[in-house]
């Protein structure tokens, strides 16, 4: 059977125009998709059923056994962890929310590790941005700052900027010019049509001197920058100033190397500073299919996008410290629920190591590198492949995953429900 | 009336302990207090062995002595108006948050935001302070707006961040960003400094060692002696970046 | 079956023609009857003040805009933090809380039907996700199509029934209640870094002037018999001297529907400014009234700002980029593809700002002025003039004289020689604010029908009853009992269940969602238009099937029907 218009769950970009030959339980072909696609909905080999740790090996165990273990070890828990949440429909995310209330948990999700620093600077100083239909139909100057879309999101280009047909840009790659900034030439810079290579951590000093010279104050700016020459930085200055419309797109780059989120907001404040001059955009390119969704939901849930804090029944926020990563690091918490994420493999080696000293549950579809330092591990169904839910692009437009397959999980929003109603039996006598 | 806490062994150390109910006006009335251990009410006296010497009628005759292990307790001296805290090792984060009178001193060292917020009075803390000393919240416009925090060690990255008013003396080094987006008040830095004042508005920093990665946005306006530390300084005025009117003096290296 | 009898009530329904009767209001299952068994639930009124449930007709609550509101804003979250508290979810945030926190507060305040005021249909499956976050109203989703492209196009080919086409099936795709226009073709402009100065000027590429859409925007919503009229923010929002704009804006519309208005315009307070710059700017608010005085055909509301921090978003995001230029705070901005943009930032409104205390007064001078209160509903274009929770303080304002005689005196000294409002005399009595904050709201939704906005029999029973006795209570002197009382209610009932009870929230709540099925001839669908269909593939960046909000983001969808055209 033949499946169309389906909504690839991977990367941030949610492609929705994916095509697949579905057999029974599985899908056999791809069309229209990249290959990170193809190995999501082709690889999906799944954890038969839920296991527990024993002293020596793993044992299977009952999906009901597993739930109540699982509420077990949150409910004595005095600084419990639920964390993951960006490879999950927005129903499950909004249980999770529900839980760390209930618990008194800090809940977090993978923009700890990704665009956290990202959103520290949309809350210093905003966010200039639009829905990626605006940068295809209209932007004449792309920039790719600290991220390889080739690589991490190998249809952003010819969906959205480089190679897309857009209303007013009919001759795409005739008529737009794509600057690519990193330290380090990628596949993506290499079809820029200028490459600009900054010397590692000079991100935030580029952009300062960008933004003043956009002022017009060339006089202050040395003759180098961070490696690059004031000439080029003129020249790039001057590109923006006479786009029609520009677009930022910037990666883990930026908000992974040294200054974090100063480097983003600074990128923001020259969005800003062109916007006196033209029309320009700034978008972070969001990894997980769903983390902006994660993000969307724990915001109007709890007033705050991620590193949300329970303790003390009110939700507090403060990344550094209630941040994932900075609490396993420190040794803070006692017990963890990680959910449609893999921090085993993405978490500093002390901060994963934690997760091995406490009880730890996953709930995932896959069997990962978490697996092997938690307790119980509950296979489920994975959100796009066998389950339907909401999933927020990384401009934030809403798109429906589409459950394409039947494989006999249970959904993970059906488990945590469970293990919501088993906390709240507890709780509330 | 001095009131010493002595932090007890816990079966789970490592779990955060939150005890804003810790300032000098608080005991007045008794040491019949809450904080939480995680997200757990305990009392006071589960967590600490409390001694009181002496008797107050008015709070700032109260000196709160921490003793034992502190560097896991958050928020001690939160809103403190008048009085001291003095702390015998080190201290977990958030120490004098919104504090507007009185004084803290910490022995060890101090856990990030240190006086995050302060609005007066005084903290010295005379070893290390973490990142964020003397800064604000995420989201608003301005940080520490007045008092005086002065920490002997050296403070870690952000120190500083929208420094609004008051002072800030580290007398060691920075890390990265100290005085970033400040706006008013004064930093001094008694060391060394990575990129200060990046996208300053307003204020004063001095930095009196050498300073690594300068913002290339900053213009040099002057050469000048500065009296008060009896050094020779190059002024700039900056951040350019954003029409700021900030001043940030450095010494010249070797120049006394 | 659950029965509930109210007695002791002292009504005002002014649909129904009821002004201050005291009697027993009889509820079964949700609806309001003749009368009920002897085994109903009973609650006393005790004579209180007892009004059909509070409709809000304009404010931003839920969607895209607002959740990033709350994204950006952690400094506001924690100046409203509550914790979870029986049924009571935790709840952040002052003038953008969270939906828990809206929702709460709303009801606490006897609130309990909600008009989002800007959707944007690409991102319409957002806005009801949180719709159903928002448990204790029901809602109804304002649609922008003030930058559609493929409306403007209809628009330059004077094709109304095409217009027509694209409204009702985009309405249907996402689930949408009315029309509205945000600030129309400024938004298009917009996508270049551009804005309109008058509605006459052409949308860049598009060929069509705001005047233009607007009337066959208007034109569209009446052949399709939509509920609702043609909800509009016009061009030049706050800008010195843009009452003309509104004036002008005014003259366009007909009168062509003798059941409601023909064209609803919002937040007239930030439309209504006479001078050239933020210096002399002075109220125009006389000119605006003395237009809407003699076209019933308009309605509008008054976008009162109070004296507070807040957030301004709106649509309109070169009004935004303006207003970021002058406050010089955080600014975000988001264009939507082929429909329209937004744009955020908070300021803080301040006595001591000349422009702001002008502003202030005339919010109040429109309502003042207008003589119906049918024709000027009260709300604060929440949270833009200020958050909703400022409602009990504007109706003490506009009850007593010397509220705002001994407000007046705390204000910037140009505020007297800019504005009349020190002049009015005019004090409004109950049944002018049971009209400006429910009856007036359902009768321009057009959800009377929908058992909105009045106690008659057959009607949702939505009831809010506040401790106030009006016949002890003089609102002139005794402003703050009035302000106090409308804050918080004895209890507030939605669709027959007690669901808040001296702001003490004690259910979960179940919302419903109202939206508008226009009937379209089969000949003119777009869906079945080789071109429209062409068009979306080509330059959206969603497929066309994936556009559609599914039914189940709307577990209690409510349809409403409109009658097919020819």
């Amino acid at each position: 059977m033949l499946v169309n218009d389906v909504v690839c769950p991977f990367c941030g970009c949610l492609c929705d125009d994916l095509e697949l030959e579905v057999e029974a339980d599985r899908v056999v072909r791809v069309l229209n998709g990249c290959s990170l696609a193809e190995a999501t909905f082709m690889n999906d080999t799944r954890l038969p059923a839920p296991i527990r740790r024993t002293s020596t090996a793993w044992e299977k165990i009952s999906y009901d056994e597993a739930i109540k273990e699982t509420a077990d070890i949150l409910k004595d828990a005095d600084r419990p962890l639920l964390y993951g949440w960006s490879s999950t429909h927005g129903d499950t995310q909004s249980v999770g929310v529900h839980i760390a209330e209930l618990i008194g948990a800090v809940i977090d999700n993978t923009s700890t590790v990704c665009h956290g620093p990202s959103i520290l600077a949309i809350q210093e100083v905003g966010h200039p941005g639009c829905t990626l239909g605006q940068v295809k139909n209209r932007a004449d100057v792309i920039i790719y700052w600290g991220c390889n879309p080739i690589e991490a999101h190998p249809r952003h280009m010819s969906r959205y900027t480089t190679f897309a047909t857009g209303f007013f840009v009919p001759d795409a790659q005739r008529e737009r010019t794509i600057i690519v900034v990193d330290t380090r030439r990628n596949d993506s810079g290499g079809i820029a049509d200028e490459f600009v290579q900054i010397e590692p951590g000079g991100d935030y000093a580029v952009l300062s001197a960008l933004r003043a010279l956009v002022r017009g104050k060339e006089s202050v700016i040395p003759k180098k920058v961070a490696g690059i020459s004031k000439e080029q930085l003129i020249r790039i200055a001057g590109i923006c100033k006479n786009a029609k419309f520009g677009a930022i797109f910037f990666g883990l780059g930026l908000t992974m190397s040294r200054g974090k989120y100063k480097n983003v907001r600074n990128a923001i404040e020259l969005t800003d500073e062109l916007n006196r001059h033209t029309k320009f955009v700034i978008s972070p390119m969001r990894g997980h299919g769903n983390v902006y969704g994660s993000n969307e939901v724990f915001t109007w849930m709890t007033g705050y996008p991620f590193a949300v804090d329970f303790a003390r029944g009110i939700a507090f926020y403060n990344p550094g410290e209630t941040t994932a990563v900075d609490i396993l690091r420190r040794g803070e918490c006692d017990a963890a629920l990680i959910v449609a994420s893999d921090p085993g493999a993405n978490f500093p080696r002390v901060a994963a190591a934690h997760l091995a000293k406490i009880p730890t549950v996953l709930i995932d579809p896959h069997v990962n590198a978490t697996t092997s330092l938690s307790r119980i591990h509950i296979p489920c169904t994975a959100a796009g492949i066998d389950a339907a839910g909401t999933a927020y692009r990384m401009d934030g437009v809403p798109i429906r995953l589409k459950k394409v397959i039947e494989r006999g999980y249970p959904d993970d929003a059906e488990i945590l429900k469970k293990i919501y109603d088993c906390l709240n039996g507890w709780m509330i006598p | 009336m001095r009131v010493i806490l002595e932090s007890k062994v816990r079966k789970k150390p490592t779990i955060p302990i939150e005890a804003e109910s810790i300032i000098p006006r608080n005991f007045l009335k008794g040491t019949d207090l809450m904080v939480y251990e995680g997200n757990k009410e305990r009392t006071l006296s589960e967590l600490f062995w409390i001694f009181v010497e002496g008797t107050a009628v008015s709070p700032e005759n109260i000196e709160v002595v921490l003793k034992g292990d502190a560097s896991r307790i958050k928020r001690v001296g939160e809103y403190m108006d008048t009085g001291s805290i003095l702390i015998t090792g080190d201290i977990g984060m958030h120490c004098g948050n919104f504090m507007s009178g009185g004084t803290i001193e910490i022995l060890g060292n101090a856990d990030a935001w240190l006086g995050r917020e302060m609005r007066g009075g005084m903290i010295l803390c005379r070893g290390n302070a973490g990142h964020y000393c003397a800064t604000g919240y995420r989201g608003e416009k301005k940080g520490m707006q007045g008092g005086k925090v002065e920490v002997l060690g050296n403070a870690g990255d952000f120190c500083a961040e929208y420094l609004a008013g008051g002072e800030v003396h580290v007398h060691g080094s920075t890390g990265d960003f100290p005085g970033v987006e400040m706006r008013g008040g004064r930093l001094t830095i008694g060391r060394d400094a990575t990129r200060p004042c990046a996208n300053m508005k307003d204020g004063t920093c001095v930095v009196l060692g050498n300073v690594h990665e300068m913002i290339p946005t900053f213009e040099k306006i002057d050469r000048r002696v500065l009296p008060e530390w009896k050094i020779i300084a190059d002024v700039y005025k900056g951040d350019v970046a954003n029409r700021g009117k900030g001043t940030l003096m450095v010494k010249i290296p070797g120049a006394a | 079956m659950t029965e509930l009898l109210v007695k002791n009530a002292c009504v005002i329904d002014p649909i129904q023609g009821i002004n201050g009767e005291i009697m027993d209001i009889a509820i079964r299952d949700g609806r309001i009857v003749e009368s009920v068994s002897d085994r109903a639930e009973v609650i006393d009124a005790q004579r209180c003040l007892t009004l059909p449930g509070g409709i809000d007709s304009h404010t931003h609550v839920c969607g895209t805009k607002v959740n990033f509101g709350r994204y950006m804003s952690p400094e506001d979250m924690r100046a409203g933090r509550t914790q979870r508290r029986g049924r009571m979810h935790v709840t952040s945030g002052y003038y953008v809380p969270t939906t828990f926190g809206n929702s709460y507060r709303y009801s606490a305040m006897g609130y309990t039907t909600l008009l989002e005021g800007a959707m944007a249909p690409l991102e319409a499956r957002h806005t009801h996700e949180e719709f159903t976050a928002t448990p204790h109203q029901d809602m109804l989703a304002n649609t922008l199509f003030d930058g559609n492209w493929a409306v403007m196009d209809a628009v330059r080919e004077k094709n109304i029934k095409k217009t027509a086409a694209i409204v009702g099936w985009t309405l249907n795709a996402i689930k949408g209640y009315a029309i509205k226009l945000t600030n129309p073709g400024g938004t298009e402009a917009w996508g270049w870094g551009e804005d309109l100065t008058s509605i006459h000027d052409q949308v860049p590429h598009f060929e069509v002037t705001p005047a233009e859409i607007i009337t066959a925007m208007i034109q569209a919503n009446e052949l399709l018999k939509l509920p609702h009229s043609v909800h509009l923010h016009c061009n030049n929002l706050g800008k010195p001297g843009n009452y003309q704009t509104t004036l002008d804006t005014f003259e366009l519309v007909p009168d062509l529907n003798p059941d409601r208005q023909t064209l609803y315009a919002t937040h007239v307070q930030f439309h209504a400014y006479g001078g050239r710059t933020w210096r002399n700017i002075c109220s125009k608010a006389e000119e605006i009234t003395r237009s809407v005085n003699s076209k019933p055909q308009i309605v509008m509301d008054m976008g009162q700002i109070m004296f507070c921090r807040t957030m301004t978003m709106t649509a309109d995001g070169p009004m935004e980029f303006n207003l970021h230029c002058l406050h010089h705070n955080k600014w975000s901005n988001h264009d939507v593809e082929l429909e329209t943009g937004s744009g955020i930032i908070p300021v803080t409104y301040s006595k001591k700002s000349a422009v702001n205390c002008i502003m202030w007064a005339i919010g109040l001078e429109l309502a003042l002025l207008t003589k119906s209160p049918w024709q000027c509903l009260l709300e604060t274009d929440n949270p833009n003039g200020a958050p909703f929770v400022k409602y009990p303080e504007v109706i003490g304002l506009l009850m007593s004289k010397r509220y705002r005689d001994e407000e007046c005196a705390t204000l910037h000294p140009d505020t007297e020689g800019n504005t009349s409002l020190c002049a009015l005399e005019r004090e409004m009595d109950w049944h002018d604010i049971a009209v400006m904050t429910r009856a007036g709201q359902a009768k321009a939704l057009g959800i009377i029908n929908q058992g909105k906005g009045h106690l008659g029999t057959g009607a949702e029973a939505d009831i809010a009853i506040y401790p106030i006795r009006t016949d002890s209570v003089d609102p002139a002197r005794e402003y703050r009992k009035v302000v106090e009382g409308f804050q918080k209610t004895r209890y507030t009932i939605k669709r027959g269940r007690v669901v808040s009870q001296d702001g003490e929230i004690i259910v979960d709540g179940a919302n419903a969602t109202f939206w508008a099925n226009a009937k379209i001839p089969e000949d003119i669908r777009v869906d079945n238009d080789p071109e429209f269909i062409r068009r979306f593939q080509e330059f959206y960046t969603v497929r066309m099937s994936n556009y559609p909000v599914q039914e189940i983001y709307l577990p209690r969808g409510r349809r409403v029907d409109t009658e097919a055209f020819t």
